[in-house]
């Protein structure tokens, strides 16, 4: 049951993230990259992962795709505009770099001297929300209130720096 | 459904991700494709912390700053962009070449 359900979910995510990278339109490729993003919550809750589940839909769908789509729609209106032709050439390269990548470190990871495969059946206890956040708030050893607070520094830092980056210049917008 | 899937699959992810990457003309296509590949990163973590870790909670903490990093790189590299289309009118990354050395 659980295999099957992780092969329906893996094609999903594997789909849309090709899509989302090779549609032409910016739009699109947003869009698809929302589907992508469900079904990796998907393979989240099969981990036993719930609260990455959730964080995984609110932030990177409710947040960071809404932005990006929001970019686009102010950019490119409606992402048809800005397409271009890539060259042969270049779309080679990539291929070639990304297959090359891929076979790599298939090859890599399945050689016989790496022990990272070996005895992987073992299941962890489901990890819950109360324990994450606990452990997010101790102060103990193995907590983790010092990246806590950090991240929570660098959050206001880009949204400062966001604005000041993207605040329109006084007198240079009319010489243009 | 073992570590070996999860690695696999995220390994996929990565090249497409690179493949977008290098392919893409657009800065926000190119940001789109930088998504996938941490997506694809946050996967292995969960899949680690899942069947090899002995202490999961911590596998499940990291994927959540990886978001919280993500989405700061996301707001600035958005305002920069915003800025950049005010002044050229393109985001086509073969034409910004101020920076070519």
């Amino acid at each position: 049951m659980g295999d099957y359900l992780f092969y329906i979910l893996a094609t999903a995510v594997v789909t849309f993230s090709l899509l989302a990278v090779s549609l032409p339109n910016l739009l699109h490729g947003a869009i698809s990259l929302i589907g992508a993003f469900f079904a990796t919550a998907a393979l989240y809750i099969l981990l036993q992962l719930e609260f990455v589940a959730l964080a995984q839909i609110m932030l990177y769908i409710g947040g960071i795709v809404i932005f990006m789509l929001i970019i686009i729609l102010l950019t490119t209106g409606l992402g048809s505009e800005n397409r271009h032709k890539v060259p042969t050439s270049r779309r080679l390269v990539g291929t070639g770099v990304s297959g090359f990548l891929l076979f790599g470190l298939l090859y890599a990871i399945s050689g016989k001297s790496s022990a990272v495969l070996a005895e992987n059946v073992s299941r962890a206890a489901p990890v819950t929300m109360d324990a994450i956040g606990l452990r997010l708030l101790s102060t103990r050893k193995d907590g983790f209130i010092v990246p806590f607070e950090i991240i929570s520094i660098l959050l206001l830092v880009a949204l400062i720096g966001a604005v000041v980056i993207a605040r329109r210049d006084s007198g240079q917008e009319e010489k243009t | 459904m073992t570590l070996s899937h999860f690695i696999v699959l995220s390994l996929m992810l990565c090249a497409i991700g690179v493949h977008g990457v290098l392919t893409r003309r657009n800065l926000i296509g190119i940001l789109l494709s930088v998504e996938v590949i941490l997506n694809g990163a946050n996967l292995n973590f969960a899949a680690f912390a899942h069947f090899r870790a002995s202490d999961p909670t911590a596998g499940a903490i990291f994927p959540i700053f990886v978001m919280a990093v993500s989405a700061c790189e996301m707001a600035v590299a958005l305002a920069i962009i915003i800025s950049m289309y005010r002044r050229k009118r393109r985001l086509d990354v073969y034409r910004l070449e101020e920076l070519n050395g």
